[in-house]
């Protein structure tokens, strides 16, 4: 593996992606949702009213008043959804890179370059990975300020970053990038539109959809055998999936069978 | 340089190459002459090892196809049917992009880049996105970016297909510029008046290998031999002395042309010429009697129909 040619690869994918505005809108737009918007949409109704008892939560944390309760069941749900920002974020990258490039006939002269099949399909994936990781480094930065800054007055202490947030962002984050990618790679050889490509793409957001209802219906505690268990089960999707998409990105299958 | 031993490919059953045996010697621009569908693609994918042979072996610069592919990717340049540029990025860009996948030095690079760019007159839009690009200026961008890395083979697929005739003379010159510095270059085209210009042998195929030879050879074993000859002040006594000519098979009059038709027009056009002058003739042309390797192309083809 020549890392040198995997970056080249990588390089020009986000270079090729900043000049599409539909994705360029998308990148900058969403975190700045994520970061701003959400959390005072969050969090803010909780700051000024009083909240009774009876309303909590299932998965608001024992040993704290009702209103911090309520809010760090809520902060819990905001670094939760930041699992989505991986699950779409590359998918749109992706599919501009992988079907855009199939339908535009660009790759071709790519395959006849003396790169591996494993070179070519890691340049790509991390074209879309890394952005997808910095915007949601990025956006999960602007949350962590915002919140602790609303929420210092209540606690007296920063609630952000905690260990759920931490191992949202630095363990849950780039694997579900990854499994978003693998979905994406997989798609692109069977459909021949971006946007159908993008929009089918969108089952990368099904474990977290399921993890994130099971939080919310009281049935998950996140305590660290479970996000362990959630770790290891993303591991396997992953390998699962990145095995499919090398399979599938082959220069043999790229020119004789994806649609 | 290139050498195919029986190359074959099927796709599902269909064979879109069959059993192709013939060489390409270095240096040598080599066309691949053949209707859609007969395998011309196909041929120069496998020999640029993007898709493996079903049977049979070919060999690139010494390296057999499908075995050391990473070393046959590395002496060779593609310029396939669509030129597949990145439309958002900029020429130079584009060129840069490819080098660096092809290894080449930076020094060495950034003197291709700008030579190539140079040579197709493109130098001055270097910046500009490809995307903003003519037909024309985005096919010389992509038989700039096949040859970033001085390929010793060059496959070029369908070169000028889509240029206008000025940018097409450029492309041709360009090629014949190559020739000069001893690259092998395997051309597929559709273009048989380009193929008669610039290749020194052609293949026509049909999935299976028709003919080989020059374009000449080709000429005078499949076509009708006809040569054209415009005289100033034509009359019958040109006209008895031509048909008498030794080789002159017939001859008919269009105005001031004559049409002879020949077996063997380069032992008999010298003949014919010095009969018109010794019987007082002027000549304006002489030119090789309507599209002569067109003509033996279609009778060879419409021949051998799959």
């Amino acid at each position: 593996m020549r890392f040198d040619r995997v970056w080249e690869i990588a390089k020009k994918d986000m270079a090729s992606v900043r000049r599409h505005r539909y994705v360029l809108y998308g990148l900058v737009v969403m975190p700045l949702i994520f970061a701003i918007v959400v959390p005072m949409i969050t969090i803010l109704p909780f700051l000024s009213a009083e909240v009774a008892g009876d309303n909590l939560p299932p998965f608001a944390p024992p040993g704290f008043s009702v209103k911090q309760a309520t809010i760090l069941a809520m902060v819990s749900l905001l670094s939760l959804i930041f699992m989505f920002i991986p699950a779409f974020v590359p998918s749109v990258i992706a599919s501009y890179t992988f079907v855009g490039e199939k339908i535009n006939k660009q790759l071709e002269p790519l395959l006849a370059t003396p790169t591996t099949d494993s070179e070519l399909l890691l340049g790509k994936a991390l074209g879309a990975f890394l952005p997808a990781v910095g915007v949601t480094f990025a956006s999960f930065t602007g949350m962590v300020i915002l919140v602790d800054l609303l929420t210092l007055p209540i606690f007296g202490y920063p609630v952000l970053p905690d260990l759920l947030s931490l191992v949202i962002l630095f363990v849950y984050c780039p694997l579900i990038a990854i499994l978003s990618v693998s979905v994406s790679v997989f798609i692109s050889s069977k459909v021949n539109d971006v946007r159908a490509a993008t929009q089918l793409s969108g089952v990368s957001v099904l474990p977290v959809l399921g993890f994130y209802f099971l939080f919310l219906g009281g049935l998950l505690k996140l305590d660290w055998v479970e996000l362990a268990l959630f770790a290891a089960l993303l591991v396997l999707i992953d390998a699962g999936l990145f095995y499919l998409s090398k399979m599938t990105f082959q220069r043999e299958e790229i020119l004789t069978k994806w649609k | 340089m290139i050498r195919l031993e029986g190359l074959t490919r099927r796709f599902n059953g269909r064979t879109a190459v069959d059993g192709l045996t013939f060489r390409v010697r270095e240096g040598e621009i080599f066309g691949l002459l053949g209707p859609n569908g007969a395998g011309k693609t196909t041929t120069v994918r496998m020999l640029c090892c993007l898709i493996r042979p079903s049977e049979g072996r070919a060999f690139v610069g010494g390296y057999e196809v499908g075995r050391e592919a990473m070393k046959i990717r590395e002496i060779v340049g593609l310029l396939p049917e669509s030129p597949g540029l990145y439309g958002e990025l900029s020429a130079y860009r584009n060129l840069d992009f490819y080098a660096r996948l092809y290894g080449v030095p930076k020094q060495r690079r950034e003197e291709n880049i700008e030579r190539f760019l140079k040579m197709m007159d493109l130098w001055d839009r270097r910046n500009d996105p490809v995307g903003s690009f003519s037909k024309g200026m985005q096919q010389k961008i992509a038989i700039a970016r096949s040859m970033v890395h001085d390929p010793k083979v060059l496959f070029l697929d369908e070169p000028t297909a889509a240029l206008a005739p000025d940018s097409a003379k450029v492309v041709r010159d360009f090629i014949l510029e190559l020739k000069h510095e001893k690259r092998t270059i395997f051309i597929c085209t559709h273009n048989l008046y380009e193929a008669e210009r610039i290749c020194d042998r052609v293949a026509i195929i049909n999935t299976k290998l028709i003919t080989l030879g020059s374009p000449s050879q080709l000429q005078r074993e499949f076509g009708s031999g006809k040569t054209e000859v415009q005289i100033k002040n034509l009359g019958s006594r040109i006209l008895h002395a031509v048909k008498k000519v030794k080789g002159v098979l017939k001859v008919e009059v269009s105005g001031n042309k004559l049409l002879i038709q020949s077996k063997d027009p380069e032992t008999v056009n010298p003949r014919v010429v010095e009969a018109i002058v010794k019987n007082g003739g002027k000549i304006l042309y002489v030119t090789r009697g309507a599209h002569g390797l067109e003509e033996a192309y279609l009778k060879l083809v419409g021949k051998n129909e799959v």
